[in-house]
């Protein structure tokens, strides 16, 4: 018996409230680059350090996060087939973050914790839990149940309390709220963010994605809820052994659980793409796909890092820089690069052509954006990624430089394109 | 690849028209995607029913799809009203794939 059902695919069409995160990701991207040119040379000392701060958490907050929060919008009706529980929440949460994150960025700048690193740190707070009850909301108006969603509410539930650890850390600086100084808690907060919020919202997400632009039967929901109970539980356990001092040794415990979960993601990418339907893969599913491969080399700088601090007792700074430059720079952004392509035209080809079907022949999305543009922009990024990494890595300025300026050609040319794609008109 | 009729003839004519209707991320028609169910006509009451699929819920082309089936089926039968409706009980499979359309897909 044939079941009819309307629901889900008609949430694609609005798009007011997803494009200006879109924007202001692409825009943060080309500060976060740009600062990136001009202060290269700050990698090479320790990370507590204004360009640093300020650099991380431009890529964090305005490009990751505000690019994160606006696919959700889009995405999350879709996965748990029902509305948006609030079009106000969703552009609240937009000028919350987008007031909030240059306020806070200026602060780090300037490494004034005054009033508008406070306010921004609030305010960005508040967008967050704008975001999370919109979703709460949402979820709770679905009638189905999913992984997915179980993910994402999950991630969003750590990157409020990530962004609650850092407005303590912020105020923690002039007002005594912690026992320690605000820096030692520096590796609670990133790795809260990281984890929590970044690999398990990227690992949800990607499991409907990933098969389904590779149109791929492959599903397999246990194997999902494994890496989902093992990010998890190597999470809350890293923090309780940072809360209660645990040995250094311990901290391997969380390392592996973590490494774990990745490896059985990549195993569930492999399996799509072995029973994926369509043989040729396009270019922003194969910049997409890097990340597999970029989230593996500061895995493993992490098992380096833990050997040394139990034999030195020590990190080189260096090798934080490039722990953390690696992460933001190689595998958050390859992810979005990639996958920015295969989602923003959907939304812009939705809005400009659903009204006209039926009377002119629209393009396909892919014809939206320049495809020569973007396949510079994928050779810049690894070149500028492998060249700036090398120039940490060797402690060579000249390398540092050419591979921000090729970074800062990448954030160009993706810039370009996301304009392109957004003004695009239809021609009758 | 099943279709389930009541009018051999008049659902060649539908089929042609949709075959004109791409997935316009996979580039292939929906009617070598196996995507179309059901097409049933009522000649009575010029009344056309079509009932179709995705190649997953979550399409984010879902809604466009279904009405550039519309408006195709609406241009082929200008005298009918033309119903189309998603369905996804049974669920899509690649085994309603046509041997033109796999022949694209191995491209």
């Amino acid at each position: 018996m044939l079941q009819p059902s309307n629901s889900a695919p008609d949430r694609w069409h609005r798009s007011g409230e997803v494009l200006p995160f879109y924007l202001y990701a692409a825009l943060s991207f080309l500060v976060g680059t740009g600062m990136l040119c001009w202060y290269s040379g700050d990698f090479l000392g320790h990370y507590f350090n204004p360009s640093l701060l300020a650099i991380t958490h431009i890529m964090a907050l305005g490009w990751g996060t505000m690019i994160i929060l606006g696919a959700s919008h889009q995405l999350v009706p879709v996965i748990i087939e029902a509305a948006l529980y609030s079009r106000i929440l969703a552009f609240s949460s937009f000028w919350l973050a987008a007031i909030g994150i240059p306020m806070l960025v200026y602060g780090f700048y300037r490494f004034d914790m005054g009033l508008p690193a406070k306010l921004g740190g609030t305010l960005i707070l508040l967008a967050v839990l704008c975001f999370v009850i919109n979703l709460a909301c949402s979820i709770n108006r679905s009638k189905t149940e999913n992984i997915q969603a179980v993910f994402i509410f999950t991630a969003a539930l750590w990157l409020l309390s990530t962004v609650a650890v850092g407005l303590v850390l912020v105020v923690n600086f002039s007002v005594t709220l912690l026992p320690a100084n605000s820096v030692d808690y520096l590796s609670l907060h990133a790795h809260m963010g990281l984890v929590g919020w970044f690999l398990l919202l990227t690992i949800g997400v990607g499991s409907r994605l990933i098969p389904m632009f590779l149109i791929s039967k492959f599903q397999h929901n246990p194997l999902l809820y494994w890496i989902y109970a093992l990010i998890n539980i190597g999470l809350i356990g890293f923090v309780l052994l940072f809360v209660y001092n645990g040995h250094v040794y311990l901290n391997y415990f969380p390392l592996l659980l973590i490494l774990m979960a990745i490896l059985l993601f990549v195993g569930f990418c492999y399996q799509s793409w072995r029973n994926r339907l369509r043989k040729s893969v396009d270019d922003p599913m194969k910049i997409s796909l890097l990340s597999l491969i970029l989230v593996a080399i500061p895995a493993l700088l992490l098992v380096v890092v833990l050997i040394l601090l139990i034999g030195l007792d020590s990190v080189p700074a260096r090798l934080i820089n490039l722990y953390g430059f690696l992460l933001f720079f190689g595998w958050l952004s390859s992810l979005i690069l990639g996958m920015t392509f295969k989602t923003l035209t959907f939304i812009v080809w939705n809005k400009v052509y659903h009204s006209l079907l039926g009377k002119i022949k629209p393009p396909n999305p892919k014809d939206l954006y320049k495809n020569k543009v973007l396949q510079v922009m994928g050779y810049c990024f690894i070149s500028g990624l492998l060249l700036f990494g090398l120039g940490i890595g060797f402690a060579l300025p000249v390398l540092l430089r050419t591979g921000a300026l090729l970074l800062l050609l990448t954030a160009c040319l993706y810039n370009w394109n996301i304009l392109y794609i957004m003004n695009h008109k239809a021609t009758i | 690849m099943e279709l389930i009729t009541n009018n051999k003839l008049l659902s060649t004519i539908a089929l042609a028209a949709l075959q004109q209707v791409e997935d316009p991320e996979i580039g292939l028609n929906v009617v070598d995607l196996g995507l179309i169910y059901q097409l049933d006509f009522n000649e009575d009451t010029n009344q056309l029913f079509c009932s179709m699929t995705l190649t997953t819920q979550f399409c984010p082309m879902g809604a466009s799809i279904r009405d550039s089936c519309e408006a195709g089926l609406q241009h082929a039968f200008p005298s009918y009203s033309i119903e189309v409706q998603l369905s996804f009980d049974p669920p899509w499979s690649a085994d309603r794939i046509s041997s033109a359309g796999r022949a694209f897909l191995d491209r």
